[in-house]
Parts: structure tokens; sequence; C-alpha cells
């Protein structure tokens, strides 16, 4: 990242190491400073003055402070003194967290780095940064995203052939139409001639050619029923795959509505349009091309008479075409709305029943039904406003060549069977021109709906796999080396974390709630990659296996239990699809489940309801332990596993969970510190740094951090206990 | 206090009695408060409604050693403090919360890709302000206050968009909101 963007007056790029602006002084108002930092000081500048000048050796941290609407760049001295150097709009923030990594750095190795990396590339139109997507996803040509689209039909391409050729085939047939009507107008209407063999012979083939437009007809619909029905689901199931791929940062940022959606709603839209609408394209373009020939030979001059209007309805329903796509977008920006209300409601449906709060759900959910129909009303209401008259103005050609074709007739110019031919082909040559000024309607919604799908098609925020990824069977020696990590880059969660866990022994990790407890078995768990130092197991980083070979040696317990809606046999084999039935109850007998289930009227195949509502907390608690169990983990990781349930239950839960972590590498999270009496060792983490990491009794005899835990919680337990006692 | 007491206190919102504050700017950009004899550092002011009320209700907090986050009190009314010590609140609130109000749209533009290209003239000057997702960085919250955030993570706001815009402004931002 450039972290020399800006001077002051009479500084040399070549005087200073690094140097950024800001813009706020300590009252909200803008002003031009900027704070340059040499290899021992940190100039601050106001007015191209200098201001304050600090040496970097005197403070012992550096941050950047985000507030609301602007940021703070903070140093806090040795003596424990906090400055602020100065205040800047967001714009800077990133460069200065930045500066402020380099110069934490500094202050804890005594290396300064003063090369930085190339700022992140940016979209050379928008100015947006690329986040790692090889052109700007936002301005990306439309016309690209249809060819990519387009390219999906690829597999499928020999019945898109057929169908193609289908429709060419009956195009032409309907072209030879109005040549056989002209044919029996003026040779039999006209002259009233009364060979009847040739009347029939021709009124025959009108009957024929109709019949015969039935089998390409047929054929053209049975092939592209196909290729819209493959391609869809091929695009669905990318989708699907793709956001189920994508790192946990990024699948979080969208609400599930949003992603419901994108994999189905956008997905079938594309779907028809480029089946439908990409087939089409191409066979009205070929109409196009050869009626306008067609009558052009016939006669120029009343071929002109027709395309005279068609320019100026190109042009109106081009100006339409982007009023159309903002208004698509916002339908499809209430139309996501209404699908996440709709699926938030229909999840917490107990939650919403418990406190009587269904008319208040129901008004909630009508008022986005209908800010979505409105939004729907508003997109076509436009159209249906503007399209009859350019209808309109397109037909007025037909009213003048009726009227030059009746004086024509009349001068004796032409017969009356080549007007109607010629009239014939000019009502055939608006449906192509029908089409292309409806297209940027088409257009304009799978516009919108194709930028949501490669958005998620296109998102490069997944955890890379190394390009030799090894899968191996581990054992369960866990060591982290100096781990930084946030989940914003520049505001480290966790910090310098360096701890050895051994092979089968049993970890507790406690600490004050948001210290990172969670984060840190994230980080075991490879959801997300470490921003500094490293993480091995068995002496290997983390990085260098196989993500699914990882995690399928690693058995998860959280306080949140989710169950897929099926049987109680498919969730417990859901990390083993290929487990037998002996394994699965070996595992609900661990999990000290098999006893309730057998008590279930069917078993093992009894259905848990969706998210499992059909069994109490216990009951799926212990689900989740045979679930996790049953794969046989090296590592096993319980993240407030008993937190919810009442003690009798947690009793049986936790002999369940002595069973599972036996000879295993467990690493445990719970907020009661009782819950952790059988970890061999103790992870103390405050504010973001490991504080101590010893047993339990060399930790209480420390009197430290741990202590201190302890403590608190024996005077809350006391208190709680006080309090009922008065109550009694 | 009494255990039963101090377990009690936490659910009562202390508004603090603004006669007895004194706020002091600190080096390192917070506030110290200096209240019945006790003194305190490091102190943040937060606006706990802080699209609808800039000077009423805000809470005086700071995080201890453990990084636990403190409440001092609420600040019912910053009108109850004296001229100076409004002052100095304000002015920190000021760049805590810093965003300029958009005092006209000129134009919007949307690139089909979510994004939308905002040109205002704001109290920071005329901006284009470029804005990723929309839908999500350019809401109208509750029929009138305006809430923009632009790709760099700035904020822009207009209180009260049928008083304050005029007709084109608002006929521009119409389709977005």
């Amino acid at each position: 990242m450039n972290l020399k963007t800006s001077f002051p007056k009479g500084v040399q790029s070549s005087e200073v190491l690094f140097s950024l602006p800001y813009d706020l002084n300590d009252r909200a108002q803008p002003v031009s400073g900027h704070l340059c930092v040499t290899d021992s000081e940190i100039l601050v500048y106001l007015n191209n003055e200098l201001k304050s000048r600090y040496y970097i050796d005197d403070f012992s941290e550096f941050k950047c402070e985000q507030l609301v609407g602007s940021s703070m760049m903070i140093g806090e001295l040795k003596s424990g003194e906090s400055i602020a150097f100065c205040i800047f709009r967001q714009q800077e923030f990133l460069r200065y967290a930045e500066l402020c990594k380099l110069l934490d750095y500094y202050a804890r190795t005594g290396r300064l780095i003063t090369e930085t990396p190339e700022d992140e590339p940016c979209c050379p139109k928008c100015g947006m940064p690329l986040e790692g997507a090889k052109e700007c996803p936002f301005c990306a040509n439309k016309t690209g995203l249809f060819i990519k689209l387009i390219k999906r039909v690829k597999p499928y391409r020999k019945y898109f052939i057929i169908a193609l050729i289908c429709t060419v085939f009956e195009q032409i047939l309907w072209l030879i139409v109005p040549n056989i009507t002209r044919m029996i107008i003026d040779d039999y209407v006209t002259p009233k001639n009364t060979d009847w063999v040739g009347f029939f012979v021709l009124c025959g083939l009108l009957v024929g050619l109709a019949a015969l437009s039935c089998i390409p007809n047929s054929m053209n619909m049975r092939c592209s029923f196909k290729v819209a029905l493959n391609m869809g689901k091929d695009l669905r199931e990318d989708v699907f795959a793709k956001s189920e791929r994508m790192s946990l940062s990024a699948v979080t940022k969208k609400t599930a509505g949003e992603l419901i959606r994108r994999v189905s709603g956008d997905a079938a839209k594309l779907e028809s349009f480029v089946t439908e609408k990409g087939k089409d394209f191409v066979v009205q373009a070929i109409s196009l091309i050869a009626l306008m020939a067609i009558l052009f030979v016939m006669n120029w001059k009343l071929a002109l008479l027709t395309v005279v209007p068609i320019p100026f309805v190109f042009l109106l329903t081009k100006k339409l075409f982007h009023t159309m796509a903002v208004r698509y977008t916002r339908v499809w920006r209430n139309m996501t709305d209404h699908d996440s209300v709709l699926h938030d409601i229909l999840n917490g449906v107990r939650v919403v029943k418990a406190y009587g709060t269904e008319v208040q759900e129901i008004q909630k959910y009508t008022g986005y039904s209908l800010k979505a129909a409105r939004a729907c009303v508003r997109a076509e209401i436009v159209w249906y406003l503007t399209i009859p008259f350019a209808e309109f103005v397109m037909t007025v050609g037909n009213y003048l060549v009726l009227l030059f074709g009746g004086r024509l007739i009349l001068d004796g110019g032409m017969k009356l069977g080549e007007l109607v031919q010629f009239t014939t082909y000019v009502a055939m040559l608006y449906d192509p021109i029908r089409w292309f000024i409806h297209i940027p309607k088409e257009f304009s919604d799978a516009a919108v709906s194709a930028s949501k799908v490669f958005e998620v098609l296109e998102d490069e925020s997944s955890l890379k796999e190394a390009e030799n990824a090894v899968e191996s069977e581990i054992s369960g020696e866990i060591e982290l080396k100096n781990v930084y990590f946030g989940y914003r880059e520049y505001a480290p969660v966790l910090k310098d974390i360096t701890m050895k866990i051994n092979k089968g022994e049993m970890i507790g990790i406690v600490g004050h709630s948001g210290v990172g407890k969670s984060t840190l078995i994230n980080l075991i768990l490879r959801l997300y990659d470490v921003t500094d130092g490293q993480i091995l197991i068995d002496g290997r980083d983390i990085r260098s296996y196989a993500q699914k070979s990882l995690r399928s040696q690693i058995g998860v317990v959280l306080q949140e239990t989710f169950l897929f809606d099926g049987s109680v046999l498919d969730n417990i084999c859901y990390a083993k699809p290929d487990a037998t039935f002996e394994e699965v109850v070996r595992a609900a007998k661990i999990a000290n489940a098999h006893d309730f289930v057998t008590k279930l009227p069917d078993g093992y195949n009894t259905r848990v309801g969706n998210k499992g509502y059909q069994l109490s907390g216990g009951e799926r608690q212990r689900i989740a332990i045979a679930r996790a169990i049953i794969h046989d983990p090296k590592i096993i990781i319980l993240d407030e596993a008993t937190a919810s349930l009442d003690t009798e239950t947690e009793k049986q839960i936790q002999e369940a969970l002595g069973r599972l972590t036996e000879g295993r590498t467990t690493i445990a999270i719970a907020h009661r510190l009782s819950t952790l009496s059988g970890a061999d060792r103790l992870a103390v983490l405050d504010k973001g740094k490991l504080a101590e990491f010893d047993t339990h009794d060399n930790l209480m005899r420390k009197h430290g951090v741990y202590y201190g835990l302890v403590m608190a919680q024996r005077r809350t337990t006391k208190m709680r206990g006080q309090k009922q006692a008065a109550e009694v | 206090m009494s255990i039963n007491e101090e377990s009690f206190a936490a659910d009562k919102l202390n508004i603090l009695d603004c006669g007895r504050l004194k706020f002091t700017k600190e080096k390192s950009g917070f506030m110290t408060l200096e209240t019945d004899g006790k003194t305190y550092n490091k102190v943040n002011l937060t606006r706990l409604q802080p699209f609808y009320e800039k000077t009423r209700f805000i809470s005086v907090n700071y995080e201890n050693d453990e990084k636990e986050f403190i409440e001092i009190g609420v600040i019912r009314d910053m009108k109850e403090l004296s001229d100076g010590q409004f002052e100095v609140v304000n002015d920190f609130l000021e760049y805590k919360y810093y965003m300029p109000l958009i005092t006209k749209i000129c134009s919007i533009k949307e690139n089909m890709r979510g994004s939308l290209f905002v040109k205002a003239v704001t109290t920071a000057g005329d901006k284009t302000i470029c804005i990723r997702d929309w839908y999500r960085n350019f809401k109208l919250i509750g029929g009138k206050y305006l809430y923009v955030c632009d790709v760099e993570g700035n904020k822009y706001y207009c209180d009260d968009v049928e008083m304050r815009l005029d007709k084109k402004s608002l006929a521009a931002m119409e389709m977005f909101t």
C-alpha cells in the first residue's frame, strides 16, 4: 500500500519514509495537514508548518481508532499516556492502519519495514478496489456478462443448434405464405380465373405449409426445453456450490433470503433469458434482414416508407433501457428484502408464537410484500405507458404503404396481390422489430439477475487451497506460533498467541466475552486464515492441509446445535455418510443418545423437524455429540457445549463429552469455569493476548487474570444465592 | 451499597447531573471527566440515538483495564451543560460522528452492478459519492433520514429530506430509496 501519498510543502519524498494527509482538526473543522514518518521521528504538520515532533522509540504501541465518521491515529507512550496524532476521514483509514501496523511491528521487534506492497489495484473507471477480481465486477461490460452466460449453453450446443435450425426453418416456411397469397389473388381472384385445380393446389399448399411448420415447431420446443432445464440446473448448482465454498466472512455478509434469491430466482430468470432470448435473437435478426431484403427487392420506395419510423422507435427504447434497469434493480432489492423477512419470520416462528406477535409479523410481512408489489408496478408502468406509443409510431409506415400502394394500383403500377403480399411482409417485419423493442425490458431485468449471480460465481474471497495440499492423517498436536488475527486486518482480535497443545491433551480456553476465544477456535478449524504467524498441526502449517481432509479429522460441538431436517440417523451420519448402522449406534451410545432415541416411536428414523425442534435442547446436543464422534476425530472442539442446559442434562452431556474427548486433543470453551475442571491446562486470553497458560492449580496460586475470573464468578454465584434466599 | 442494591442498580438509567461534570480534552483524543471527586480518563461519549438526537441522551463511558465497558451515566440533554462544557463535549461528538450534511442531490447514476454515483452538494463541498451495494448504503431511515455510506466508509446524511432537499433532489433520489 502506498504510504507516501502527499507531502507538506518543502518536504521532499526522499526526506521521509512515509507521509500521509489528514483533513480534520479536533473540532471537526476541515484542515490541511500531513503526518510524516522518518526513521526515528513522527512529524505532524498543519497547513505545511511543523506542529509537533515525536520520537518513535518513546512509544510502545500504535493503533488506528475507527470512530463513526472519522478515525484517529493514536500512539501509546511507554509511560502509559496516549497521544492522538491526527484525525482524518475514512478514505485515509486503511493507509493509516497499515502505517500503524508497521510502526507497531517496529515497537515490538525494533525493525522498521519501509518497503510496503503495491496499492490494491483499483478499477480505472469507478476507482473502487478490485478485491482480487480480474475486472471490476461493477463496471464489467454487460455484453461480456451475457457472453459468459451464453457460453454456459456450450455443453448442450447440439440441442441448441437443432432448436435454432428448426426455428429458422419454420420462419422460412412462413415467408413463403404471402407469395402464395399473391398468386391466389393476382392469378385467380382478380381475373376471376376458374381453373379450380390450380386454385385448390395453391390453397392446399397454404394448409400444407401450416401443417409442415408443426414439425420444426415441436422439435424446437423439445430441444429448447432441454437446454433451458439443463442450463438452469447447472447455474443453480454452481451458484449454490460457490456460496457454500465462499469464506465464512463473505457468506455472513449476505442474508439467507438474499442467497436463496440468487440460487433460485436469479438463476431461473437467466435460464429462460438465455435459452429463449438467446435463440430468438438469432432468429429475429435473420428474419429482420430477410424481410427487409424481400421488401426492398419488391419495391424499394415503399420499403423506405416502411422503415422510416423505425430508427425513432429504437432511439426511444434505447433511452428506456437505463430507466428500466434502475427500476428492475429496485424490484430486485425489494424482492430480496421481502424474501429475507419471510425467511426470518418463518425461522423465528417459535419466538413469534411465544410472544404472541403474529399480527405484528403479518403486518410487517404485508408491508414488505406491498413495497415489492409497488416496485414491480412502477417498473412496468413506464414500459406500458411508452410502448403503445412506440408501437403506433412503428406502424405508421404501414399506413403510408397502404396510401402510396393504393395509388400505385389505381395508376396501374402495381397489382392488388402484390400489395397484399407487400403489406403481409410489412406486418411480418413488425414481429422482429417488436421483439427488439421489447428486448431492453427483458435485458434490463436479466442484467440485474446476471450481475447478482456472477457476483457470487466470481467471488474470490474463498480460502485458498494450497497447491499441493496434503491429505494425511493427523495425530492431534497443535502449535500456535506468534498468531495475529483480525476480521479486519487492521484491527487484530488476537495478538501474538504462542502455545503448544500436546496430543491427547485437554485445553480450556477462558477469558472475558469478546476476548477472542471463539475466534481462536475458528482459526484452528481454518474457517479463517491467520493474519500473521502460523498454526501448525503435527508440525505442518495448517494451510498446507487439504481443507476437507483437515476438517474431517476435527469434531465440533457448539452451544447452538444445528440439526438438519431429516432423521436422527441422517444427522448422526452427517459427517460420515458411509457409516454402518453399528457405528451410528456406537456413536449414539457414547453420546448418551441411544436410550432416548430408542424410546422414540420411530427410533433412529424419527424426523427431527426443522432445525431439530421436535427434540429437547439436551437431546439435540447429544445427537450433535454423536455426530462429532462418528468420524473418529483426532481433535475435538467444544464451544460452550453445555452452556444452555439444566444441571441434570448437563451431567449427562458431561458424561458423554468425557467419553468423546478420551484420548483426543480437546479444546474447550466454557463460560462456567467449573465446566473446565477436567482440563489439563487452561489458556487465559486477555485483551486479545495469551495472558496465562498453565494448570488450574498453578494459575490459582499465581493470583493472575485467571484467579480474578474465578473470584469474580464465585462472587456472582454468591450474589445470586443471596438474592434467591432473600426472595424465598 | 449493599450487594442487592448493587445488583439492582444495573437496570437503572443513571442520568448525570450536568452541573457536576467537568470534561477536559485529552491528548489521546478522548476526554477526561471529573465528577463527584472522581476522575475518569479516556472517557468516550456515545450518541445513543445518532440518527435522531445529536445532543440528547449521550452515554458517558470508558473501558476499564479488563477492556470492560463501563458506563458512568447518560447526559439527558447537552443544553444542561455550561457553554464551555457544551463546546468541549460537542467538539468531540462532532468529530467522532463527522458526517457532512447533504444539502442537494444533483444527479444519481447507477452502473447496473449495484453501485451508485451520487453528485451532491454537502457541507464538506461538492462531492461525487461512490456507493457500493447501494441498497444497503443509500437508505432512507424512518421515511425521512437519508443515510449514505460511500465505498471508503465515509458517511453522509440528511436528517429530513422533505425539509432540506429541493424537489429536484427528491426526484433524483426517489428511485433509489
